[in-house]
């Protein structure tokens, strides 16, 4: 007997379902999230806006050494810009299935989008590229993302006080962003791009505005887009 | 210790505008438009790029000082944790792993 074609409830509980294996990763994060922002000087208001505006953990986190340094609203514009590109190369991915989506659908789609649940969403399309409802789909598995994220980060941001500074918690979140800095390093022209970026930003710390940082993507991208092309001609 | 209001209520604007931009622009122009190869490739790596350029010199830097050497806790510990994400591909493994390295070192060299 062949099973009754999935309706699109089905296949929004399918993602919430399949989410929640990855939730424990996603919890650690919001929850290191919450507590670095509290801990970099955010009050509670203030912490609590960013995580429920921007829901964006790496954007989140990269803005708080700028905001230590009262660095130009401009340049954390534009670093959270250039940290949430990979959102820009995602959304490239899911505008196909999007010809008949509303316009609301499409910011939500958008405001949705996580890295956890986009993986979980693209081993989706390898694995079944004929699912008849991948939007249900990709909705159920970021609502689950959605509220993992959220209830840690409020709960790493009333609790951060509560922790001491001693402890160095502000520490765990650069590890979470090594945690999402090391898997995108695997190929060579991504490495040397690393590198190059990290030794320019590093070098160059002394520069006003933080502006050695953004020397450093520069030269970082323009090397890494070099490695690639000279890979690329090999093959 | 908090740093001005109005500031942070600014960034926090361009953190939203930021994250709207990236997720939400390609949705809205709609699907006739393609991306030119040179700037995907642009793109791929760009992300990796400014999470490196943002992580060391955090890691390296206290109070505008340059610390390189196994002192530096924290350094150590964000190896450590580098290698534990390597060997584990867990992102939670990393997290309290590299805080546990760092909790021990500190406690056990001050």
């Amino acid at each position: 007997m062949i099973p009754a074609a999935p309706t699109a409830r089905d296949a929004f509980w399918r993602g919430v379902r399949e989410l929640l294996p990855l939730t424990p990763g996603v919890a650690a994060w919001g929850l290191v999230t919450g507590v670095a922002m509290v801990k970099a000087g955010l009050t509670v208001p203030q912490a609590l806006g960013l995580s429920l505006l921007a829901y964006a953990g790496s954007a989140q986190l990269a803005s708080l050494p700028l905001i230590a340094a009262t660095s130009p609203v401009w340049l954390v514009l534009l670093t959270c810009v250039i940290v949430n590109l990979r959102f820009l190369v995602y959304s490239a991915v899911t505008r196909p299935y999007l010809a008949r989506a509303s316009t609301s659908q499409r910011l939500w789609l958008g405001y949705l989008v996580g890295d956890v649940m986009f993986a979980r969403f693209s081993a989706l399309l390898q694995a079944e590229p004929g699912y008849p409802h991948k939007l249900a789909y990709y909705f159920g598995a970021a609502s689950s993302n959605w509220l993992a994220w959220q209830v840690t980060s409020i709960i790493g941001i009333l609790a951060a006080d509560a922790i001491p500074l001693s402890w160095g918690l502000e520490l765990a979140g650069t590890l979470a962003l090594i945690a999402l800095l090391v898997p995108l390093c695997t190929r060579l022209p991504a490495l040397a791009g690393v590198v190059v970026a990290a030794a320019i930003a590093v070098l160059a710390h002394d520069w006003p505005l933080k502006l050695g940082m953004l020397a450093g993507v520069v030269a970082g991208i323009t090397a890494a887009m070099v490695v690639d092309g000279a890979t690329a001609s090999r093959r | 210790m908090h740093p001005d209001a109005v500031y942070v209520w600014l960034v926090i604007a361009a953190i939203t505008l930021a994250t709207f931009l990236t997720r939400s622009s390609l949705h809205l122009v709609g699907t006739h438009w393609e991306l030119p190869l040179r700037l995907e490739v642009a793109l791929r790596y760009a992300p990796a790029c400014a999470l490196a350029a943002i992580v060391l010199p955090d890691l390296l830097y206290s109070q505008g000082q340059l610390h390189f050497g196994f002192d530096n806790l924290r350094l150590v510990a964000a190896a450590a944790a580098a290698a534990l994400f390597l060997a584990t591909r867990s992102a939670l493994g990393t997290i309290v792993g590299g805080m546990a390295v760092f909790w021990i070192l500190k406690a056990t060299l001050t």
